[in-house]
């Protein structure tokens, strides 16, 4: 898949969508993953998405610090809400 | 498993071997008799009521720690391990390590870090053992059903290994109780079931300086963190997590479900790490060296790849994630550092100690409060206790039944004649928009659920497992305008209430 990249949802994320994984069209800049997933998913954002972390190739990305950094074709991006029950 | 093709020389060695085991089970067994519980190698096993100690855990501390021919034994394949030694087993004699927790994930955690030696292991927990635990608190058992969990896991872990000193803190952990229960200890694992404790125990942590292992499960999914280690450099939970989850969608395993070996799998993770730290602290240095590797022998050439070695490594921090049922179930995450802007750890950190323990910082506030506004508050009209109901559908009037569990667990067990529509389902329905705007007016009618009663005399009734969706069911379905006229109720307790008071023979689970 050459036009696309990876969003793996973990946990409640995957609960949410159902699924585990989604080809999503890139490249994309890390601050319009939220809005393009809420628009696939209505209130993912508020109900999951607001609290989770995001990993690009296993790099943990920080939201406000990393914003504009670009998610290539060909990347895995993880969706990674805390899990808090044990 | 020992190999009996020895020599000669070799079979004496075993039986003064032997003679000295004996000599040593001989002494035991005076030492049990006189028993004085002084913490070390003498609990006997069955003391099954007796009261923990509550003594600071510091008599080991500045005391010369030593090993014992029956420890040499008992720890002996762990300490032939390169991380490991005499120097490493002594560290976790002299470490004192605090479990939060003594469910899922502290049972096994707690079990491997009994059985490798630390010299002293706290427990923190206030609740009682159910049935509902035994299928994944592998410490506890049929008979302690009923007991509080921390003499429960002190009890099992004493048959593990009696040596290491056990001290029970019966209590909930709270932001006032916390500092003082985490500063007597080395290390810390989080094996608890709330956001709100995480953030607490995090920030505990952070003020104290103790390294913190972190980690949770819930359904097939588990994630395991080192905060905090080394103390001052890496992230904590706000780090890692700034934002707490909105408290609707947290659900603990009694609601969402938990596979036993996955929290167990999460357990068992932790006590490595929690071993991994305490080994970093062992002194390497009183170690000999082999003789290749010793620095006099050395080549001339070798001399600058030495320096490299001994250049203080770059600290890396790591996430991992379970997911069991993915084709790639582990994955790791590589960390950065401290969050500029934590308000636990960096710089310009607002939390102090002295706002922990005067109670000023409201956890459940922060995270949403759960527990408090969760679930909509019904009138009286809109709620039926299941006595009341189970005589309608006695005389026939029970109506329209909804179960609005998932299909899961309405395929495990469900009252006759009911329909399943899952709280998912019922939250997908329309709303009325609550102030007349221009987004209601020109919105094509929404067709009807096919489940929906068409005749306005139906009365509707909501059940669930506990009464919680049925409320929202009721709220939600009102909200949707799609019916006129019928009577909406919530069955008060859900099936839980119906097994206890009307049909004993209904599954409670």
């Amino acid at each position: 898949m050459a036009n696309t990249f990876t969003v793996l949802y973990f946990a409640s994320a995957h609960t949410y969508t159902g699924k585990s994984e989604d080809a999503v069209p890139g490249p994309m800049t890390v601050s319009k993953l939220f809005p393009y997933l809420e628009e696939k998913y209505p209130g993912f954002r508020k109900k999951v998405l607001s609290s989770c972390a995001l990993s690009v190739n296993l790099d943990y990305v920080d939201l406000a610090e990393d914003a504009e950094k670009e998610i290539q074709n060909g990347d895995e991006v993880g969706i990674i809400p805390p899990v808090s029950s044990g | 498993m020992e190999k009996f093709s020895l020599g000669s020389e070799n079979l004496d060695l075993r039986i003064r071997i032997a003679e000295l085991e004996k000599e040593l089970a001989n002494y035991r067994s005076v030492a049990i008799a006189n028993s004085n519980t002084n913490g070390h190698a003498t609990h006997a096993l069955d003391e099954e009521d007796e009261e923990e100690e509550f003594t600071a855990p510091q008599d080991q501390d500045d005391k010369a720690v030593k090993l014992d021919l029956d420890e040499f034994r008992r720890y002996g394949r762990q300490m032939i391990m390169t991380e490991v030694g005499l120097d490493g087993q002594l560290q976790l004699k002299r470490s004192k390590v605090l479990l939060i927790g003594a469910g899922g994930l502290g049972c096994p955690a707690a079990a491997y870090l009994a059985g490798a030696g630390i010299g002293t292991i706290g427990i923190v927990d206030h609740d009682l053992v159910e049935p509902s635990n035994l299928h994944r608190q592998i410490m506890h058992t049929v008979e302690k059903v009923g007991h509080p969990k921390v003499k429960s896991i002190i009890s099992s872990l004493k048959r593990i290994n009696p040596n290491p000193k056990y001290i029970a803190h019966h209590y909930v952990l709270t932001p006032e109780n916390s500092i003082e229960t985490l500063g007597r200890y080395d290390l810390v694992l989080d094996c608890t079931d709330s956001p709100q404790t995480r953030y607490m125990i995090s920030d505990a942590c952070v003020l104290l300086g103790k390294p913190l292992v972190s980690a949770s499960a819930l359904r097939s999914d588990g994630q395991l963190v080192v905060l905090n280690n080394p103390p001052g450099e890496g992230p904590c939970y706000r780090c890692v997590f700034p934002k707490p989850p909105p408290p609707e969608s947290v659900l603990s395993c009694g609601e969402g479900g938990v596979l036993g070996p996955v929290v167990g799998a999460m357990g068992v993770l932790m006590s490595t790490e929690a071993l991994k730290v305490l080994l970093s602290r062992a002194d390497k240095k009183k170690r000999r060296k082999p003789a290749h590797l010793s620095p006099d022998i050395r080549p001339a050439d070798a001399k600058e790849t030495s320096k490299k070695e001994e250049s203080p490594e770059q600290k890396k921090f790591y996430m991992t994630i379970y997911s069991a049922f993915s084709d790639t179930p582990f994955r790791t995450i590589r960390m950065f550092g401290k969050r500029k802007t934590c308000q636990a750890c960096s710089s310009v950190a607002t939390i102090t100690k002295e706002s922990m323990e005067n109670g000023s910082l409201d956890y459940v506030a922060f995270c949403g409060g759960k527990g408090s506004g969760k679930y909509p508050p019904l009138t009286k009209d809109e709620v039926i206790n299941v006595e009341e109901y189970s005589k309608l559908r006695q005389n026939k009037e029970g109506g329209l039944l909804i179960d609005v569990r998932d299909d899961v667990q309405f395929g495990m067990c469900a009252l006759e004649n009911s329909i399943n529509v899952p709280i998912t389902t019922i939250l997908t329905l329309p709303m009325i928009p609550e102030k007349d705007g221009t987004d209601g007016e020109n919105r094509t009618p929404v067709p009807i659920p096919s489940w929906l009663p068409r005749d306005p005399s139906t009365p509707i009734y909501f059940i669930c497992r506990l009464g919680n969706d049925s409320r929202i069911a009721v709220q939600r379905l009102k909200k949707s305008g799609l019916v006129k006229g019928n009577v909406i109720k919530d069955i008060k307790g859900g099936l839980w209430e119906w097994s206890r008071k009307v049909d004993k023979t209904f599954p409670l689970y």
